[in-house]
């Protein structure tokens, strides 16, 4: 439209050129673009037009000319607007907003006077054309419009959506702040970028700020419900910036509380052993989430066991998040986008987990041009390559990470070197953009380990997801999601060295998901979410098999399980003033234990075992066994006492049907997986929590305490001995637990800055009781007894000191108090040897824990054109050696006691790691 | 199931394990300590009563005397066992049927009583074979048994270690104390040891269609070790297990061999069949079970096993005097003449004590009957 106008104005331009300083200009313009009528004008005359083309943006021009100068016409032309112009003796035009520039120097400049007049509005500048001013300063003197304009703005509100990009890449912007200045209001992108502001019509100051990239202002006329796309540059420190810091208030201003984030950037600060940017890792460093030990990524969130964790990789459940024992996370980290754990608010549409939500959101691949990057480290290389398939619509984005660790297994002593172990995970999303109203979205990852520790016993497992999600924005006041995936995991151990006894081992969890999610901005105070979500269970709990042709192993399959959890959720955002705001949401679950399946019923009051047993029913294919469903309450409140300082609370209830069965300390790759049925019943939970939070500094500072108490029911134990693999009756096994849990967090968290970083303390118990009436000899004689990851107190700080732009210092301490384990109380002698008797569990702790790490990253130069860029990561893990005990133990060795204490990691570990982007 | 478990006994890269004595809290726990098996076949029954000691502790074991055992058949019949020193009560054969229950009743001198819950007295099958490869890390002894009726499913074996070693230096001469050194006899260069099994041996067939047990390992003898420098021997006893039994067996070696690993279960408290009738919140260490010890000896010598035991035994010249000779001994020790002058030695050949006499290698000179 504008081009044609453009060139229909073009015709009616005649230029009558006489002398140097008379020419006069003919023509008619109808809404021809500033910047085009001076081109215009430049082609037929001498004049010469420097401008800031980016304040003119939105500027046209309207008008007849007839044999005007120069001057007049820009008079007539811009009589209406603030744009100012002056021409000099050179046949230079400024062309300025509000200012005038000065063409020459006030008569009396070289005098010396008292008294030196400046002009309002008036201001002498260096010349400069065009674009050369900074960028982000362009776009704030544009005005946007949002809606179908008219000339008066009408009352009432109006919903603005749309999604914020990142410029370069085209990817979206998650968790991108939206703030409306005078309102004191925002919307928070999503997983793709998509935000929805509800205002009141009228003309405000939008601020668009997200880590990593550069904040942006924009000029907004909300006419009506519309959308307006923002494009966030990546924040490129070219030169000594100054940095202003504008409202960095997310922590104040969200509602939820016990919410974390992470982005990648953050993540990849924190020194890991081996150098690999881990992301579980890195979750433990912040206040609240705890682990058993360093070869465990098994994560205890505010005194929940590890599977009371549910980890979302785009929305597909990840079952075992490791590799390698337990020593390295199961992400990529050059695919993973942000994290963010929930500990206390979590949203209504998220359920199924006691304790947190770990949602790790992947990128997108750049939807305009072909990239990659490449990492090689000592013990893990990794490739990953994205782009578009079609350009600014479909673009993907695959990587891969592979290990070779054999060599380092090889430097073990005799007989460990035997030992082998591989694993490798790929992952792939691609993302397609159908039109401005749907999207689509592929999610696909596996993981694979396979080891064998100097035995004829081999160990594998396995996670596969994958998931297509499809996004729809019905108007700008709902959008939608629907998804539909498969999760799996399974493992597979195999002995086949004795052919008598060779055997396979296996064992699979699948779940097939289907979601809906809506957002609804009803009004500018309510923001609803709701939808419905169902997981189909299909989970073989154990299947052991012959492995040879000689072997004499009776096959033996515990039964399927199949179940279906369901649940229907509704939440509303309710700010009820710029103050205070709350978040209410209703989660129903409903969960069916689902036949072919027989359940052993026990006779009442006794405890359960095989002896118990009274009857056994049969269930046919399909037949609904039992049933288990409830409310799940999410409720949380804010109250802002100023833009730095506000108080929030929470209240939630969770439920969770499936459980891990492990009586390991740390979490075994052997572990199953258990539905809850008729004998076994599902964990639930409901926690308390209130907070403060205050920023410090212009915001650059974010202080905040919390404090929760946490009940626990049916949590599961397990008897002394019990067996959990291969066992049909597991229910006879497992105790009936409850827990409690208490604790308040500190964090300190410096978001920019040379120096960034942050300061966590958590003081935390989780407490156990068997309170099971029918276990006859309960743990500790039915008392109060403290979990294996109970340590109080955890002090953690991570920071990272920019020395220059290509060199940047890491460094992370963690102290923490040594975990509870069960140490002997006394010695006896049998079957020829001296061996430990033990009584209470738990009732002593394994020496305190200190570490420190440190790590240098090293990028190389930052020329634009060169085809790589390059970085190395340089550093140390357990920089002061420290042999952090992981157990405490006593071992009958050739019939004498002895006392041992495990490290894993117990010397300083350096590290290399190289990466390269192209 | 054992091989399901999770066995990583000493694990990884940086991983490291120090002796560590923790601060304990030492409380005055002493439980009674029941082992034994009621020997259901043919043979005497041995059980050892001793008390839970403190870690601190320094006697290994802390003996009970003074009870009084018996044991009891559900269908009538009382049979004592005598006391024969060492906490040890024994009756040299019981009249025990199989299939029938017993039980045994304790009472200790300070007049406790105990009783455990009755047991089934099990026929265990023969052990078909005790067989042995040698692998890069030495040689491992197996036990193979089966049970043709498929009842036996739980066994556990313990075995006794004989084995001979002889000296690198035949001995003609003897250092008797101070500075004396007589001539024949001289040391003796053939000695036996003895070990006896320290840790609980159990296997299960329950997962398998027949009850085969097919090489079971009990023991790996490590390279360089001198049980095979010249000829081994062990003898096995295999007894069978009631189900439960062998849970608190496997649960005593998971608490107390099979920890120190990363994924180690929790440690727990143990649960037997013996309870105290005076104080039943008093627990008592041990499971009793009764069935038949069939027992198997073999013999594996140093040439079949293609052993090598190296012995760095270099000998030095002393001359026969009283100062050279106290230099020496009882480090080293003469076993020839270097040198002989007028019917008397000049100098003595002397090496390290343990190529010369077995004795200070922990050798019992006397010849085993089996040998």
């Amino acid at each position: 439209m504008r081009k044609s106008l453009l060139i229909a104005s073009l015709l009616f331009l005649t230029i009558l050129v006489n002398a140097q300083t008379t020419v006069r200009i003919s023509g008619r313009f109808d809404s021809v673009p500033a910047i085009n009528f001076f081109r215009q004008i430049e082609e037929s005359t001498p004049y010469f037009f420097y401008y800031d083309s980016t304040q003119l943006d939105s500027v046209t021009v309207n008008l007849t000319a007839q044999d005007l100068l120069l001057n007049d016409l820009l008079k007539q032309a811009f009589q209406n607007s603030d744009i100012q112009f002056a021409i000099d003796g050179q046949n230079r035009v400024f062309i300025t907003k509000k200012i005038t520039l000065i063409t020459s120097l006030p008569p009396n400049f070289f005098k010396v006077t008292d008294s030196l007049q400046i002009v309002d509005h008036t201001q002498a500048l260096t010349s400069s054309k065009g674009s050369n001013n900074k960028k982000s300063t362009i776009l704030e003197n544009r005005i946007y419009e949002v809606g179908i304009k008219t000339n008066t703005i009408k009352q009432g509100k109006a919903t603005i959506s749309g999604y914020v990009r990142n410029n370069k890449t085209g990817e979206p912007v998650i968790n991108a702040s939206v703030f409306v200045d005078s309102l004191n209001r925002n919307a928070v992108s999503d997983q793709n970028g998509y935000y929805s502001l509800t205002l009141p019509m009228g003309r405000y100051k939008l601020n668009v700020q997200s880590l990593g990239m550069d904040d942006e202002n924009y000029n907004v006329v909300v006419y009506s419900d519309g959308s307006l796309d923002f494009e966030l540059k990546e924040h490129v420190a070219l030169l000594k910036e100054v940095v202003i810091s504008t409202q960095k208030v997310a922590n104040i201003n969200r509602v939820q509380m016990g919410v974390e984030r992470l982005n990648i950037e953050a993540i990849k600060t924190v020194p890991t052993v081996f150098g690999e940017a881990d992301i579980i890792r890195a979750v433990t460093t912040l206040p609240g989430v705890k682990t058993v030990g360093e070869a465990s990524t098994g994560l205890n969130v505010r005194g929940g066991s590890a599977d009371q964790n549910l980890v979302l990789m785009n929305g597909a459940t990840v079952y075992n998040p490791s590799h390698f024992f337990g020593m390295f996370s199961a992400f990529n980290p050059e695919i993973v986008k942000d994290i963010e754990l929930y500990k206390s608010s979590i949203p209504a549409k998220f359920g199924g987990r006691l304790s947190s939500v770990l949602d790790i959101g992947l990128r997108e691949g750049n939807k305009k041009d072909i990239t990659g990057s490449a990492g090689i480290g000592l013990v893990t290389s990794r490739f990953n390559i994205e782009g578009p398939l079609v350009k600014n619509k479909t673009s993907f984005i695959l990587g891969g990470r592979s290990t070779y660790a054999n060599w380092l297994l090889k430097m073990l002593p005799h007989p460990y070197n035997d030992s082998k172990a591989s694993f490798y995970d790929v992952n792939m999303v691609v993302s397609h953009r159908m039109n401005p109203k749907n999207d689509l979205y592929f999610t696909g990852y596996i993981s694979n380990d396979h080891f064998n520790l100097a035995s004829d016993t081999t160990y594998g497992y396995r996670n596969l997801n994958f998931n297509i999600r499809w996004k729809h924005q019905f108007n700008t006041k709902l959008l939608s999601y629907f998804s539909v995936g498969s999760d799996q995991y399974q493992y597979q151990v195999d002995s086949k060295e004795n052919k008598v006894n060779a055997y396979k081992l296996t064992f699979d969890i699948n779940q097939l998901n289907l979601r809906s999610d809506f957002a609804y901005s009803f009004n500018s105070d309510h923001n609803f979410e709701f939808g419905f979500n169902t997981i189909r269970y299909n989970l073989h709990p154990g299947s052991y098999q012959p492995n040879s042709e000689q072997s004499l192993v009776t096959p033996d399959v515990v039964p399927n399980e199949q179940a279906f959890e369901s649940a229907a959720y509704f939440s509303d955002r309710y700010t009820v003033s710029t103050k205070l705001s709350l978040n209410g949401g209703i989660r129903y679950s409903v969960f069916n234990y689902l036949g072919p399946h027989s359940i052993n019923s026990y006779a009442p009051g006794s405890p359960k075992d095989e002896s118990t047993i009274v009857s056994t029913k049969e269930y046919g294919v399909g037949k609904i066994i039992n049933t288990y469903h409830g409310p799940e309450y999410r409720f949380s409140v804010r109250y802002a006492f100023s833009l730095s300082f506000s108080v929030k609370a929470g209240f939630n209830s969770q439920r969770q049907y499936i459980h891990m069965m492990s009586n390991t300390t740390a979490i075994a790759p052997t572990d199953i997986w258990k539905l809850s049925d008729p004998n076994v019943k599902p964990q639930q939970g409901n926690q308390a929590s209130i907070g403060l939070y205050k920023n410090l500094k212009s915001n650059t500072i974010e202080s905040s305490v919390e404090v929760y108490y946490k009940k626990i029911r049916d949590y599961l134990d397990y008897k002394p001995g019990a067996k959990l693999i291969l066992n049909h009756h597991v229910e006879t096994d497992v105790i009936n637990t409850r827990g409690k849990a208490y604790g308040a967090e500190l964090m300190i968290k410096k978001t920019s800055g040379k120096l960034n970083g942050w300061i966590g303390y958590t003081y935390s118990r989780i407490l156990l009781q068997m309170d099971d009436s029918t276990v006859s000899a309960p743990v500790n004689g039915g008392r109060w007894y403290p979990a294996n990851y109970d340590k109080p107190h955890d002090v953690t700080v991570v920071g990272n000191f920019k020395v220059n732009h290509r060199f940047s210092l890491s460094m992370n301490v963690t102290y923490s108090t040594g975990r509870p384990i069960t140490l002997p109380i006394g010695r006896f002698y049998y079957a020829g040897s001296q061996r430990v008797l033990y009584a209470d569990r738990n009732s002593y702790r394994i020496p305190d824990y200190f570490r420190t790490d440190f790590a240098m990253n090293i990028d190389g130069n930052y020329k634009v054109k060169q085809k790589t860029h390059n970085s190395w990561t340089i550093g140390v893990y357990n920089l002061t050696g420290r042999r952090n005990a992981y157990s405490v133990y006593y071992v009958s060795e050739n019939g004498l006691v002895k006392g041992y204490k495990l490290s894993i990691f117990g010397s300083a570990i350096p590290f290399i790691n190289f990466n390269i982007r192209f | 199931m054992r091989r399901l478990k999770f066995l990583f006994l000493l694990f990884v890269f940086a991983t490291c394990r120090d002796k560590y004595d923790f601060p304990l809290r030492e409380t005055d726990v002493s439980l009674l300590v029941v082992e034994g098996v009621l020997n259901a076949g043919q043979g005497p029954t041995t059980i050892s009563l001793s008390r839970t000691l403190k870690l601190s502790d320094k006697a290994t074991i802390k003996p009970i005397t003074k009870a009084k055992l018996t044991v009891e058949g559900k269908n009538g019949g009382t049979f004592p066992l005598s006391e024969t020193g060492n906490g040890n009560y024994t009756n040299a054969q019981l009249p025990l049927v199989f299939g029938q229950e017993y039980r045994l009743r304790i009472q200790t001198s300070d007049n406790k009583e105990y009783l455990s819950d009755y047991v089934i007295a099990k026929q265990t099958p023969a052990i078909d074979s005790i067989s042995w490869k040698k692998k890069n890390d030495g040689v491992t002894i197996y036990a193979n048994t089966h049970d043709a009726n498929n009842k036996t499913r739980y066994y556990k074996w313990d075995y006794d270690e004989t084995w001979e070693i002889r000296s690198f230096y035949y001995t003609e001469f003897r250092w008797t104390s101070g500075t004396t050194i007589i001539r024949s006899p001289g040391y003796h260069s053939v000695c036996w040891k003895y070990a006896r099994s320290t840790s609980i041996n159990l296997g299960s067939t329950v997962q398998l269609q027949s009850d085969v047990v097919s090489e079971a390992p009990l023991i790996v003898i490590p390279s360089l070790s001198d049980k095979l420098s010249v000829r081994y021997s062990i003898i096995v006893r295999q007894q069978s297990l009631t189900k439960e039994a062998y849970e608190y067996l496997q649960l005593m070696k998971k608490n107390t061999e099979s920890i120190g690993s990363i994924f180690d279960a929790q440690p727990s408290e143990l649960k037997g069949n013996i309870k105290c009738v005076t104080n039943p919140e008093e627990g008592v260490v041990g499971y009793l079970t009764a069935s038949s010890i069939p027992e198997k000896r073999i013999f594996i010598t140093a040439g079949e096993a293609g052993w090598f035991f190296p012995q760095d035994c270099p000998f030095v010249e002393v001359p026969n005097q009283p100062d050279s000779i106290a230099s020496w001994v009882p480090g080293y020790l003469p076993f020839s003449a270097a040198k002989e002058m007028f019917g008397s030695v000049a100098r003595y050949n002397f090496a390290p004590a343990s190529c010369v006499d077995c004795v200070t290698r922990g050798g019992d000179v006397n010849r085993p009957s089996y040998w």
